[in-house]
């Protein structure tokens, strides 16, 4: 990451009236980076993305954008270009004519549209549909019209604002590698606004967690997954999502005694202070199924769902506990089943501050 | 009978019967009268051939006794320069409001049908009202343009034959206003944010926006504005009964007023009738403009 920062905020803050929307927001995006925001809904990743656009203004702190400070400029001038959740087509206008929308209002010569519009058209495969108007395309036909219209441009920054929601599941699986590979193959920096942590952690080198406005956590998928720094980040990330179980430190300090029928005692690798209070999470990828000499606990099977390549198994506590299987099941709803937990991968939290305990 | 109660039973031509009934009524109402104008625009018609309907027939002598007057052209010029100007004026303001109240600040919806009284008052009524604003001797309006040093010495709007014309146009324009700026809302009301917001990032500049994006995309809306406004600028009779009477000396005179000077004034009934008949055709013309416009609805 030695490359230079494409987009740097700092102390970035955004109020409608009383309500604190954006709390604070330090952000560093090194050029080509793929950025994702995710957060849940109202979390501020949509204000933050388009404050970074100049749709919205900002109340407090600075943005940059290839080391220009762009804090105070309208957004035609910030050199960025955004894809729409709506996609935000001119539907007056056909395919080509909103592929060169930009150009024309740089007043480039009409010789030279034609033929840019071709050449986008052509790397996106719009080119058979060129002159058809956006009511006659498609749901992801449209999407990639919105795609086309921002790399027409070579701007700075690439945005995307939720860009797969209005897509069936198939073709999101299929334009999110597309992306990507646009992404890859343009050499963009991209910010990436997502309420869905798959597409976050698929896509992204990077990922920003937002919550209520403030930023949670930021670091590569694969550190959010293994080292989240907080309870909602850890619930947030993977799926499904992890298992919370209330529990208390043993006297010892190396183990943990779980809150749940047996009160079974889980080996820890964390130091932790003896007999303090902890919430444990463990996902439902790492606790396996074993004979029961050989088990940490065992639970009743309250619910199996199958979905071929994974079985989603429901065990009977409360809290609830999940596990995920990638073998075929062999036990039936109503069974006791033995479960080992991977202890390395086990996850503490102080259940006052919900940060992790590492 | 059956037949008929069965359709409305089974639902099988009812479409039809609700179509006839607005047909029979169209055609009664508007249609006959319509066609006894024109009919009566090519008769001798005078007191005593009244209610009768077989009149003599004189082809064309009506029209030629009209276009050898010699207030006929200018009576003419004046309804395009009427028509014009009130369209102009209307769609200018009315765009300029809508655009205005499309900020949506406080109290804008509650504002913009404020502004909607004017369109509900009758003509004869903002005619009364005019002729106090237009008043040569203490009319507000001159009082307004004498102390912005716009003029020098008073316009005696209503009886200078220079300004006669105008005083009605500046009252239609502010009665008509309030219609094309409702209608114009809802167009711009129409039209989504992000697609503004796309064509900022696209780098278009408030003008650019307005030529590349507002506009092309109210293109029915104002068609069917302008049209419309059209044929209640082409019906608008109240305001010159009011104001100017299309006086003095015809200076003020339009042919729907003309049509009407000559048919229940002068009891002409055949050459009122055949202005009537030369204006269906401006009017037949703003009803297809009208109608095209509204089937070329463009929408995302």
């Amino acid at each position: 990451m030695t490359s230079p920062l494409q987009i740097e905020l700092k102390a970035v803050n955004k109020y409608y009236g009383n309500f604190h929307a954006l709390k604070n927001i330090d952000l560093a995006v090194p050029s080509g980076t793929f950025v994702a925001l995710v957060g849940p809904s109202g979390c501020g990743k949509s204000t933050l993305l388009r404050s970074l656009a100049g749709l919205e203004e900002t109340s407090g702190g600075k943005m940059e954008i290839a080391g220009v400070d762009v804090t105070d400029m309208p957004p035609r001038k910030r050199d960025v270009a955004m894809v729409f959740q709506s996609y935000a087509l001119y539907p007056h206008m056909t395919v080509a004519q909103n592929l060169t929308y930009s150009l024309r209002i740089q007043k480039v010569a009409k010789a030279e549209l034609r033929a840019a519009a071709e050449k986008v058209a052509a790397s996106i495969g719009l080119t058979e549909l060129l002159d058809r108007y956006p009511r006659e395309l498609s749901g992801g036909q449209r999407q990639r019209v919105a795609m086309g219209r921002a790399i027409i441009r070579n701007p700075k920054v690439f945005l995307f604002d939720e860009p797969l929601s209005n897509l069936d599941a198939s073709l999101r699986v299929q334009m999110r590698k597309e992306i990507r590979a646009l992404h890859d193959r343009l050499g963009a920096t991209t910010v990436y606004v997502t309420h869905d942590q798959i597409e976050a952690m698929t896509m992204a080198d990077h990922v920003v967690v937002l919550r209520a406005g403030v930023i949670e956590q930021q670091a590569s998928p694969m550190t959010l997954y293994e080292r989240p720094t907080s309870k909602f980040v850890a619930g947030f990330i993977g799926s499904p999502a992890m298992n919370f179980i209330e529990g208390k430190i043993c006297d010892n300090g190396t183990s943990v005694m779980l809150e749940m029928a047996g009160a079974p005692k889980l080996d820890i690798v964390q130091k932790v202070t003896p007999n303090m209070p902890v919430t444990v999470g463990i996902r439902p990828e790492h606790i396996r199924v074993a004979p029961s000499e050989e088990c940490d606990f065992s639970l009743p099977v309250t619910l199996i769902e199958t979905t071929g390549t994974m079985s989603y198994v429901s065990l009977g506590t409360a809290p609830e506990l999940s596990l995920m299987l990638t073998d075929r099941t062999v036990f039936s709803v109503g069974d006791n089943i033995g479960l080992v937990v991977d202890k390395a991968r086990i996850h503490l939290f102080d259940p006052k501050t919900e940060q992790a305990i590492t | 009978m059956r037949r008929i109660m069965m359709s409305v039973v089974d639902g099988k031509g009812f479409d039809l019967i609700l179509v006839g009934a607005a047909l029979i009524f169209l055609f009664l109402f508007s249609g006959l009268p319509l066609l006894y104008n024109i009919l009566m625009s090519f008769q001798e018609v005078d007191m005593f051939s009244l209610g009768k309907f077989f009149r003599p027939f004189v082809g064309l002598d009506n029209y030629r006794a009209l276009l050898s007057q010699p207030a006929f052209w200018p009576i003419m010029w004046n309804t395009i320069v009427f028509v014009t100007c009130s369209i102009g004026g209307q769609f200018l303001v009315g765009f300029s409001l809508a655009l205005f109240f499309n900020l949506n600040f406080v109290g804008s919806t509650f504002i913009r049908g404020l502004f909607l009284v004017s369109w509900v008052m009758p003509g004869l009524v903002v005619g009364a009202i005019w002729n106090w604003i237009l008043a040569g001797d203490f009319g507000v309006l001159n009082y307004f343009l004498e102390n912005l040093g716009i003029i020098d010495e008073k316009i005696f709007w209503r009886s200078d034959i220079n300004y006669s014309l105008w005083a009605v146009i500046i009252t239609n324009i502010w009665l008509g206003t309030a219609f094309n700026m409702i209608l114009l809302s809802v167009g711009l009301a129409g039209i989504p944010e992000d697609v503004y917001e796309a064509a900022e990032l696209d780098g278009a500049n408030a003008i650019q926006r307005l030529w590349t994006i507002t506009l092309p995309m109210m293109r029915s809306t104002i068609g069917a504005v302008v049209s419309l406004g059209l044929i209640f600028t082409l019906q608008q009779f109240d305001l010159f009964a009011a104001i100017t009477s299309g006086g003095p000396a015809n200076s003020s005179n339009v042919a729907q007023y003309w049509a009407w000077e000559l048919s229940f004034r002068q009891y002409d009934f055949a050459k009122g009738a055949a202005i009537s008949t030369l204006m269906i055709f401006f009017v037949m013309f703003a009803a297809i403009v009208y109608v095209r416009s509204t089937k070329h609805e463009v929408r995302g």
